[in-house]
């Protein structure tokens, strides 16, 4: 038996003023060398779990604490956070907030320097190495994207040399293609520096594709500690907390069971097992041929990309860009030209996704709209009104924006009154009434008397979304709608979404968010490097694998696995799939010649460096 | 409006990188060039130099000096023209302010001359009585308004007065705002550190540079958050003034959301610190001496310090 591991004996724990344990007789066992993943519901106690790793929990946040937690054979109620920290480094999944000096090198050698190792330097230039970051380490921490903040917030913790590396909801406050690229990370740090990783996850698709080991916490206790391919098959579970198989695992657990079978007798969790647990090889006794074409039945995927884009015939646009060009000053760069030479036209009904790489301009060109900033060239017009010539506060009578943080949002002290803000303002009638009618309409009533800034952000996306409703707008511009929510919240907001849709006339979200943008857009629009590069429905986007490399864009799991099986267009959601499979009604010649292209181009977005 | 707007619009990202650049760019700055602990002991003699000179001519030389330090030192042409606007309404104020003040007093004197008559007549309540303190509270009024606005000069020299007291305040603003913005957060709190200073006051600043950036991006965004979901008022004013008022009535309330987000970040940042052994270094000596080894104190340092001290001392003999 190795003391390296981090053992925990009939843990439970309240916190001071809580009404009941928030972890109950907790058993668990983390040895080194694993790639484990904590799942589990919002207020479950995983975050509070993984405190007590490097005694956050009980030194920091004192509370009722029994049972014992050991990292490395050290009591960690006897020792203090400062000397847990050196064995078990810990990534918040706020760590924009963990980042407390100017420059990226300076908060890297933050941590050895306090501890007094003279060897500050070589330990920082080490971690700043292992994360790929050495070019930047005289920048600002404040100049930096997203991805690369982590990337500081995971150096800093490597100067440490820490046995465990512990990363809190890494896809939580990164875009799909920045928490991509931190997995890889993980896995490098797992594989080439033999660190244990532990990360706190509930998107399985990260978990099935990274992860060795799951641990499950259900209701403050541990329900298992599986494999993660075993783990991520007990979907009862999984369902019970609010966390979302893979999509392959949903659709193999929808079809007939003789067309599911997988390796060891479960479902595939990710694609690639999917492809060989449901293509035609594992199935033989599957009739194909019969339906060549997309004219099959309603079932089929082409049911979505047949209803074309409306005709707009005489209809005027709703918003013209003209000629557009857009860029702001930068520190060291000069001016930076975000938007060049756009032109678009959106119409009545349109559902219209922006999509693209960081940086590509999607939410300039929703600021654009809004007319809190004009183009540097051209013209930007919504419902006729030249923004030029139209202050914000005006154009903000038919158009509303929903930040991409929510938080920026919430002016008053409830929610309810921030609904009533803008009403208020205006001078609108009978404001309470409609107040009540938007909380009602969009379920918020048990958040109606809450401080909007103190909600998760799932609820604070929800709340956001009613602020904007109450308007009464007839455009509604939304930037990155399902940033940072777990599955459950991100339906709860497509489902929003759509109940918008009958009440105003164009929706525009700009959105890393694949899977939404599949099951909801009917307009696409590819920005890249501040120009468009493609305008279609999503069928024809989500087919055209290199414009979604350009694009720094990444299939969800069901497009991916379409295209893989050799369906002629590609399937947008799981249910959709599952029909079409159901039916038998696909075409599975080929299956490969795709699927290598996909994997190829997979590994090629994997490595690509993030834009500045 | 088209043009004042987007002038408006512009000039708010410019501004915004002219103070990044002011706080954060310091390569070239000369300041930061010295050793931080020589700059900061520098500081604070010059902080004291202006309050001996009392000759307005002196004081405009050393003042043209600071601005050059300034000017080596890339402080925000903003930042200074502020300065500049505050210190010069001020003055103004003093040539409204002292007549009015001498006109007000003068007023109140004839008052109080005649205060028995007055007081005798409101006890009386006579009426005739009456007149004769309304006569005197007019010939007060009066004899105000009279000194008010025949004592121009008064208020010039007034001013003559006060200007080498602003001028010793506007060198001092413009020597501490050289100095803070060349030198990097980094380089002050490793001087403070050296000298002494506490390490947790030190690490604030080193913090507060950290966030700023984020705070002032946060700002914004609350202040645009509050403009699509308020009202401009209807007629603008003389001017605007009306816009402009609503415009700083949002700026202020935006202030509100902005410490409630601070106050939340900085829950996180408290465990995250103490993750990273924050309380372990406060009594670490050697800590505190990594942090600070590499400080040294060249020739140029003293070239500088005594450079300047000689230029005090030549506008002192021929100036």
């Amino acid at each position: 038996m190795t003391t390296d591991s981090i053992i925990i004996d009939d843990l439970t724990f309240e916190y001071p003023g809580g009404d009941e344990p928030v972890l109950r007789g907790i058993d668990l066992r983390i040895d080194p060398g694993e790639f484990t993943a904590v799942v589990g519901g919002n207020g479950s106690g995983k975050t509070t779990l993984c405190k007590t790793f490097n005694g956050l929990i009980p030194h920091f946040f004192d509370g009722k604490f029994e049972g014992s937690v050991s990292v490395a054979g050290t009591e960690t109620r006897e020792s203090n956070v400062g000397e847990l920290s050196r064995q078990v480094g810990y990534v918040f999944q706020d760590f924009e907030n963990q980042l407390v000096q100017e420059t990226v090198r300076d908060d890297v050698e933050f941590a050895p320097l306090n501890y007094g190792f003279e060897d500050y330097e070589q330990r920082a230039t080490r971690a700043l190495e292992m994360v790929g970051l050495a070019e930047l380490e005289d920048r600002f921490i404040w100049e930096l994207s997203g991805g690369q903040q982590h990337l500081v917030a995971l150096a800093g913790v490597l100067a440490m040399d820490p046995e465990f590396v512990l990363v809190d909801e890494p896809a939580a406050q990164l875009d799909p293609q920045n928490a991509r690229e931190a997995y890889e990370r993980l896995r490098w740090l797992h594989e080439e520096q033999d660190k244990t990783i532990i990360v706190i996850e509930h998107h399985s698709e990260f978990i099935a594709d990274y992860c060795d080991e799951m641990v499950l916490v259900s209701d403050g206790g541990v329900a298992w500690k599986e494999p993660s391919h075993v783990g991520l098959n007990r979907l009862e579970d999984l369902r019970a907390e609010n966390i979302h198989p893979p999509q392959v695992t949903q659709i193999a657990d929808g079809v007939p069971t003789e067309l599911s079978t997988g390796p060891d007798d479960r479902y595939p969790v990710t694609v690639d097992e999917a492809v060989s647990a449901l293509s035609p090889e594992a199935t033989p006794t599957q009739t194909k041929r019969s339906a060549p074409d997309g004219g099959t039945t309603t079932t089929t995927p082409h049911s979505r990309s047949d209803e074309t884009r409306p005709e707009h015939g005489g209809a005027d646009p709703v918003i013209t860009l003209r000629d557009v060009g857009h860029g702001y000053p930068t520190l060291r760069e000069g001016r930076n030209q975000v938007l060049a030479g756009l032109d678009l036209d959106l119409y009545t009904d349109d559902r219209v996704a922006l999509v693209g790489a960081n940086g590509s301009g999607k939410s300039t060109l929703l600021r654009l709209l809004t007319g809190l900033e004009s183009p540097d060239e051209g013209s930007v017009t919504v419902l006729g009104r030249d923004t030029n010539n139209a202050l914000p506060e005006e154009l903000a009578d038919d158009t509303v924006y929903i930040h991409q943080n929510p938080e920026e949002m919430f002016v008053e002290d409830t929610v309810r009154k921030d609904i009533g803000y803008y009403l208020k303002n205006r001078g609108a009638d009978n404001v309470e009434t409609r107040v009540e009618e938007i909380i009602s309409y969009l379920d918020l009533e048990e958040l109606a008397d809450r401080d909007g800034r103190l909600m998760s952000v799932g609820q604070q996306r929800r709340a956001s979304l009613g602020i904007g409703l109450a308007t009464d707008p007839t455009i509604v511009l939304l930037d990155e709608p399902t940033g940072s929510l777990d599955l459950q919240s991100r339906q709860e907001v497509t489902g929003i979404l759509k109940k918008a849709e009958s009440r105003v006339e164009t929706v525009v979200i700009a959105s890393h968010d694949l899977q939404l943008v599949a099951g909801w857009a009917d307009r696409v629009i590819v920005l890249d490097d501040g120009d468009i590069i493609a305008d279609a429905p999503p069928t024809t986007v989500f087919d055209d694998a290199e414009l979604l490399a350009t694009a720094d864009l990444r299939q969800p799991q069901v497009v991916a696995l379409s295209e893989r099986l050799g369906f002629d267009s590609p399937v947008l959601t799981t249910d959709t799939m599952v029909e079409a499979m159901a039916s038998g009604e696909w075409d599975g010649e080929s299956p490969m010649g795709n699927g290598e292209s996909i994997a190829h181009k997979g590994s090629e977005t994997g490595t690509r460096r993030e834009r500045q | 409006m088209s043009y004042l707007e987007s002038v408006t619009d512009i000039s708010i990202a410019d501004l915004k990188v002219d103070l990044m650049r002011t706080a954060y760019d310091n390569d070239n700055a000369l300041l930061n060039t010295f050793d931080p602990r020589v700059v900061l002991l520098w500081t604070v003699l010059f902080m004291i130099i202006p309050w001996l000179f009392y000759d307005t001519v002196s004081l405009l030389v050393l003042l043209a000096a600071a601005f050059a330090l300034a000017a080596l030192s890339q402080v925000s042409k903003y930042l200074l023209v502020l300065l500049l606007f505050g210190q010069l309404t001020n003055i103004g104020f003093f040539v409204v302010m002292v007549p009015l003040m001498g006109g007000m007093l003068r007023g109140m004197g004839h008052l109080r001359a005649n205060a028995s008559q007055l007081i005798d007549g409101l006890v009386a309540l006579d009426l005739s009585v009456f007149a004769e303190a309304g006569g005197i509270m007019t010939t007060a009024v009066g004899q105000g308004l009279n000194t008010a606005l025949t004592s121009q000069e008064a208020g010039i020299e007034a001013v003559g007065a006060v200007v080498p007291f602003f001028l010793k305040l506007t060198i001092i603003s413009v020597i501490s705002l050289a100095v803070f913005s060349a030198m990097s957060p980094q380089k002050i709190s490793q001087g403070m550190l050296r000298l002494g200073v506490p390490r947790q006051l030190t690490f604030a600043i080193a913090y507060g540079y950290r966030m700023m950036p984020l705070l002032v991006e946060e700002y914004h965004a609350l202040i645009n958050s509050f403009r699509l979901r308020s009202k401009v008022p209807e007629k603008k004013g003389i001017l605007k003034w009306r816009y402009a008022y609503y415009l700083l009535k949002l700026s202020i309330k935006a202030f509100y959301p902005l410490i409630f987000n601070v106050a939340k970040r900085s829950r996180v940042t408290v465990e995250a610190m103490e993750t990273k052994g924050f309380s372990q270094s406060l009594n670490h000596p050697t800590s505190r001496e990594l942090r600070t080894e590499d400080m040294m104190i060249r020739p140029r340092d003293i070239t500088f310090v005594f450079g300047s001290l000689l230029f005090v001392a030549g506008v002192w003999v021929f100036v």
